[in-house]
C-alpha cells in the first residue's frame, strides 16, 4: 500500500515539479529535462509588461478580496454560529451556497448584471465577484474555529457586565484570530488563482495574471509560463508560511 | 463541539445577529440576483443583440444532436472523473487515516500543496508530459505498450487525467474525514467474530464511509462540471463540454444569448446534483462539519 501511495504522490506532484524544472531551462523552447540552468525566463517575466501589470492587479485584488471577505464574512459567521438565530442551518447553507455554483456561470452572470448596474468591467466589479466566491471559505473557516471554542469565555464576560462590543473585541476576536487569518489566506488563494471569473472582467487595467497567462499559453508555448507559475507559487507559499509561523497549521483546520 | 447547555438569559453571542443581514444582502444583490437575471435574460447587453427568442436556443440545446451530445458529455465527463477519483483516492484516504501515523501531517500537506499552484501550472505540466516526445509517450514506447507515440493531447484522455489530477485531493480529504470518525472497535468486533479483512472492509468500513464518498462525489462533480481551462488546454478539441462551449461562444462567436442559455443548462445540472445531495446524504447542519 505504501508503494501505491508513493506512486500516487508522484502522480500528484510530478507535473508541478516538472514545471518548476522547466522554468530554469536555458533553451528557447520548452524542454524537459531542462537543458542548462538559467534565470532568463524569470527575467523575461519581469520584462513582459502584461505579466507584471497583471501580477500587480492579482495581488491587489487578492488583498482587497481578503479584506472585504473577512469584513463581510466574520460577523455573519459568528452570528450564525452562536447568535440564537432562527433557521441557522438554512442561513449557513445560504452563506455557503456560492461554493456550489459553476464559476463560469457566476462570471458570465455577474458580468452582464454588473454591466446593467453600470459597473461594467472594472476593478470594483472584479472585487465584488471575487468576494462573492471567497466569502463561503471565510465563513466556513471562521465558523469552524468559533465552534471549537467554548462559549464559557464570552458568557463569563457577559455575566461580568461587558457589553457586546467589549465581548467581541476583547474575548472573541483574539480567540478566533487563527480562523480569520486562515480565512483571509483562503480568500487570497482563491482570488489569485481564479480564472473563470476573472476572465470575464478582462481588460487592459483589470487583467489578472491567470487571464494573461491563459491567453499567452494559447498563442505561445514557451518557458515563461513556467516561470510565471513558479512566481505565483512562491507568493502562495510565502503567504502560507507566514500564517503557519504565526499560528501553526493546526489552528487553521476547523474543529469538527 | 458545542455543548448542550441552557443559554444564560438574553445572551445571544458576541455579535449582533443583524450582521447576517448585511452579508446576506450582499449575497442576494451580488449572487442571487445575477443568477436570476441570467435565468430570465432581462438585462440590456443581451437585449441589444437580441435577435431571437431564448426558446430558440433552448430548443437547439435540447434537440440538436450535436448539442445533446455536448450536454451528455459534460455530465458523463464529470461522473467519470468523479468515479476515477473515488477509486484512486479511497486507498490514499485509508492510508492517511489508518497507516500514516506520524506522517499524517506530511501527507495532508502533500495533498494540499498542489492546490496552492495555479491550474495553469498543472495543466502546463501535463501538456509537457503528454507531448509527442513527452515522458508519458517515452515510457509507453519503452515499455512496449505502444508502437508509436499516441497523440494524447488530441484525445479526451489527457483532459480526464488533468481533471483527476486537480480534483483527487478533494476526494481524498472528504473520504478521510469520514473514515477518521469510524470507531475502530466496530472493525475489531467484526474481526473477532471471524470476518476476514476483506469482509470486514466490505461489510463494516466501506458502508460507514459512504457519507465521505458522497460528499466527495458532490464536490468533485461540481468542480469537474464547471471546469473549462483543463479542457481548453488538454482536450485538444476532441471533447466538448458546456463550460468550454460557453467560453468559446463568449470569445469567438460572441453569441451571448446562446452562452446564457448554455450557462443556465449548466446551472441546472449543478442544481440537480445539489438536490441529489440533499436527498441522499444526511447533512449534519451547522453543528457538524459543513
Amino acid at each position: 500500500m505504501l508503494l501505491y501511495v508513493v506512486l500516487f504522490f508522484i502522480f500528484l506532484l510530478g507535473p508541478i515539479l516538472i514545471v518548476v524544472a522547466i522554468s530554469f531551462t536555458e533553451t528557447e523552447y520548452v524542454a524537459f529535462p531542462p537543458k542548462g540552468f538559467s534565470l532568463r525566463w524569470y527575467e523575461r517575466f519581469f520584462e513582459y509588461d502584461a505579466f507584471v501589470d497583471s501580477f500587480i492587479v492579482s495581488v491587489e485584488l487578492a488583498f482587497a478580496t481578503a479584506v472585504l471577505g473577512v469584513g463581510l464574512g466574520v460577523p455573519a459567521a459568528l452570528a450564525v454560529t452562536r447568535g440564537n438565530v432562527p433557521f441557522a442551518n438554512s442561513i449557513m447553507t445560504f452563506l455557503l451556497s456560492p461554493l456550489s455554483m459553476p464559476l463560469i456561470v457566476m462570471g458570465f452572470a455577474l458580468l452582464f448584471y454588473l454591466s446593467a448596474l453600470g459597473l461594467g468591467v472594472s476593478f470594483l466589479s472584479l472585487l465584488i465577484a471575487h468576494t462573492v466566491i471567497s466569502l463561503p471559505y471565510v465563513v466556513r473557516t471562521v465558523a469552524g474555529v468559533y465552534r471549537g471554542i467554548s462559549p464559557d469565555f464570552e458568557e463569563s464576560a457577559a455575566v461580568l457586565g461587558a457589553n457586546r462590543f467589549q465581548i467581541f473585541w476583547n474575548v472573541t476576536l483574539p480567540m478566533i484570530k487563527p480562523g480569520i487569518f486562515a480565512g483571509m489566506l483562503f480568500a487570497m488563494l482563491i482570488s489569485i488563482d481564479n480564472l473563470p471569473i476573472s476572465f470575464f472582467f478582462g481588460s487592459a487595467d483589470t487583467n489578472t495574471l491567470p487571464v494573461v497567462m491563459l491567453s499567452y499559453l494559447e498563442h505561445q508555448f514557451d518557458p515563461s509560463i513556467a516561470a510565471a507559475s513558479c512566481i505565483q507559487l512562491i507568493v502562495a507559499v510565502i503567504g502560507l508560511f507566514i500564517v503557519e509561523r504565526i499560528y501553526g497549521l493546526d489552528a487553521m483546520t476547523p474543529a469538527s | 463541539m458545542a455543548k448542550n447547555r441552557v443559554k444564560s438569559g438574553g445572551f445571544t453571542g458576541a455579535v449582533s445577529p443583524w450582521w447576517i443581514a448585511l452579508t446576506g444582502l450582499f449575497l442576494v444583490v451580488f449572487f442571487v440576483l445575477p443568477i436570476v437575471n441570467n435565468l430570465l435574460n432581462t438585462n440590456d447587453l443581451a437585449t441589444l443583440a437580441k435577435q431571437r427568442p431564448m426558446s430558440f436556443y433552448y430548443h437547439k440545446l435540447f434537440f440538436d444532436p450535436y448539442y445533446i451530445r455536448i450536454v451528455f458529455d459534460t455530465v458523463a465527463l464529470s461522473v467519470g472523473v468523479t468515479v476515477i477519483c473515488i477509486i484512486i483516492g479511497y486507498p490514499v484516504a485509508m492510508f492517511l487515516v489508518r497507516h500514516s501515523g506520524r506522517w499524517s501531517g506530511l501527507v495532508i500537506f502533500l495533498l494540499i500543496a498542489p492546490l496552492l499552484t495555479s491550474i495553469i501550472m498543472r495543466t502546463f505540466g501535463w501538456r509537457v508530459l503528454f507531448a509527442r516526445r513527452g515522458l508519458v509517450n517515452d515510457f509507453l514506447l519503452w515499455a512496449d505498450i505502444l508502437d508509436k507515440p499516441f497523440m494524447f493531447l488530441n484525445s479526451a484522455s489527457s483532459a480526464v487525467v488533468g481533471l483527476v489530477h486537480v480534483l483527487v485531493p478533494f476526494m481524498v480529504l472528504s473520504i478521510a474525514s469520514v473514515l477518521r470518525s469510524i470507531d475502530l472497535q466496530l472493525e475489531e468486533s467484526a474481526r473477532i467474530l471471524g470476518a476476514s479483512r476483506i469482509k470486514t472492509f466490505l461489510r463494516v468500513t466501506f458502508p460507514l464511509s459512504l457519507d465521505g464518498i458522497g460528499t466527495g462525489f458532490i464536490i468533485v462533480f461540481l468542480l469537474a462540471n464547471g471546469s473549462f481551462v483543463t479542457l481548453l488546454l488538454l482536450g485538444g478539441g476532441d471533447l466538448k463540454t458546456l463550460p468550454l462551449l460557453i467560453y468559446q461562444q463568449f470569445t469567438i462567436s460572441r453569441d451571448f444569448q446562446f452562452a446564457a442559455a448554455m450557462s443556465n443548462v449548466l446551472l441546472a445540472i449543478a442544481v440537480g446534483c445539489l438536490y441529489l445531495q440533499l436527498r441522499l446524504i444526511r447533512r449534519k447542519g451547522v453543528k457538524g462539519a459543513a
